[in-house]
């Protein structure tokens, strides 16, 4: 039955992708000798789409992540959005980190104008409008003055999300937040993430190493094998949503993941 | 619990003030009990006189007479020039040879070069080139203050962490507004120390152009009176450099942190 579930897509034939990697190869010089981090990878994230992409660590999720952001130049292959390749970082593809990033010197609010503030077109009142709207989004409204070392790491990754989701970019690359946080708080954000996501209609590719987590989130998941790195499968997940892990069908998901991971 | 916090808010108060204290004391019974003659070190009370006399009297009453607000104006108009002109090359330089690999590779030798010469033995060609004045003090102060200024900016860029110049740059940050919107205040807490510390060698380095012969200015008082063997004057010279030299240690802090969120906002 998931294998079934495969095969078909039904956004596919639809539009151009959102974001296209193709042939994405990376290769890294360590002591002289040339490493194959990412081997010809390819895989199209669709409109309103939630990829997950999971792998081993070690398997180039984050180099992946980092090439699809604009950070790193792939040695072969190319990266399109809206089937334009990409150059530079831009605000067209957010990343929201697993690390703290937050500008420690700027409390939770101006931390999530920042962005809208680089563009003049953006008057005080729209820029306040929207900052208040997002806060609340994401809960953090009576947090508003506070600087990111006063808060906790959860309150920390909601900041991170609203400070890329108020600038309503085309694509939201994500890698691993909330790898850092307790089980509790991982499930809360997972589920604000989800309904921030319906509520927005954006473009969403998440890197994971947690197989619940990606079966939870996404519409598909990319599964990665190591050494070298490369897409071994495409599952699409059929859930009603909101899921949870003790939904029907969620096990044979995971079975099917797992035997994928350990091939 | 409130008085637990009382007791510890006056601890931290009067902790600073120890040490001070018990010298002058010391120093006190010394002169006192005649330990060391008065013509070495003249007691506190004389200190005291010499400093009201340098401070509050009538101009010309006495030698050094009611100079202390000119000197000190003159010193630190002295000390403002040089370390503006200090903090104008050594900020920009600074952060650029901290970020650009290449900037920092050509400037790295040179200014570690440089750096190894003692800013005293800049003097004697200083006065060749400059003559005896504010431009010798000027230029001695600037090239003492550079060093650290420069060093620490290049430490602060260098050391940002990487992940907030990238979240920067995907919230389409351009050079422009990640210099003065990320760079600047990500570096802050070493352009500061850097800052603190070019202003405290400015002060030393004022003394140094001063002591060659300029008519005012706190650094050419204590020379003048070593000249004519006023002990008393020399001592008030020093501690009015420390307290002047502290107060705009402070103003500076200050003003970064009227200027700098990031300054203000420092853990």
């Amino acid at each position: 039955m998931v294998e079934e579930k495969i095969k078909t897509n039904p956004r596919q034939t639809s539009s151009v992708p959102a974001l296209e990697a193709t042939d994405v190869t990376m290769r890294f010089n360590v002591d002289g000798i040339s490493k194959t981090v990412l081997d010809r990878v390819s895989f199209a994230a669709y409109h309103e789409e939630f990829t997950c992409i999971v792998g081993q660590s070690g398997c180039g999720k984050t180099t992946l992540l980092n090439i699809m952001a604009g950070f790193l130049a792939p040695s072969e292959g190319q990266v399109t959005v809206m089937g334009t390749a990409i150059r530079r970082p831009g605000p067209d593809r957010c990343v929201v980190f697993q690390e703290d990033t937050l500008f420690p010197w700027l409390t939770v609010r101006e931390n999530i104008a920042f962005g809208l503030k680089g563009n003049r077109k953006n008057s005080a009142q729209h820029i306040k409008d929207e900052v208040d709207r997002f806060l609340t989004l994401v809960g953090l409204a009576d947090y508003r003055n506070y600087l990111p070392r006063e808060i906790s790491s959860g309150m920390k990754q909601r900041v991170e999300l609203a400070r890329v989701l108020i600038l309503k970019p085309r694509i939201i690359l994500m890698d691993e937040p909330f790898a850092s946080l307790d089980y509790r708080t991982r499930r809360e954000m997972q589920n604000l993430l989800v309904s921030l996501w319906q509520e927005l209609s954006q473009t969403i590719i998440f890197v994971t190493h947690d197989v619940d987590e990606a079966i939870v989130l996404g519409d598909k998941i990319e599964i990665m094998d190591i050494n070298p790195g490369r897409i071994h499968e495409e599952l699409h997940i059929q859930l009603d949503r909101p899921r949870n892990i003790n939904q029907r069908d969620f096990a044979s998901y995971k079975d099917t993941l797992h035997r994928f991971l350990c091939d | 619990m409130d008085r637990n916090d009382d007791t510890r808010k006056i601890t931290r108060n009067i902790l600073p003030w120890i040490l001070p204290s018990a010298l002058i004391v010391l120093w006190f019974l010394i002169s006192r009990l005649q330990i060391i003659p008065g013509y070495l070190l003249p007691d506190p009370i004389t200190i005291l006189k010499t400093a009201s006399r340098y401070i509050f009297a009538e101009p010309g009453s006495s030698p050094y007479a009611g100079r202390f607000i000119h000197d000190t104006a003159a010193s630190m108009i002295r000390v403002s020039l040089g370390f503006l002109l200090a903090t104008i090359l050594g900020l920009p330089l600074g952060i650029l040879s901290g970020r650009v690999a290449e900037v920092n590779r050509f400037f790295n030798t040179f200014i570690n070069g440089l750096r190894a010469i003692p800013g005293i033995t800049w003097l004697p060609l200083a006065m060749v080139w400059f003559g005896i004045g504010v431009r010798t003090t000027v230029f001695l102060v600037a090239m003492a203050a550079f060093f650290p200024i420069y060093l620490n900016a290049a430490a602060g860029a260098r050391q940002i962490n990487p992940l907030i110049l990238r979240a920067g740059a995907m919230m389409g940050v351009g050079r422009v507004r990640g210099s003065y919107a990320v760079l600047l205040p990500g570096a802050m807490p070493h352009i500061m120390t850097g800052l603190r510390l070019g202003l405290g060698i400015s002060w030393a380095y004022l003394v140094l152009g001063e002591l060659t012969g300029v008519p005012d200015g706190l650094g050419a008082v204590i020379m003048d009176a070593r000249m004519i063997g006023q002990i008393d004057m020399i001592i008030v010279g020093m501690i009015l450099i420390a307290i002047v030299g502290k107060l705009s240690d402070t103003f500076l802090i200050t003003l970064l942190k009227i200027s700098f969120k990031s300054a203000r906002r420092m853990p």
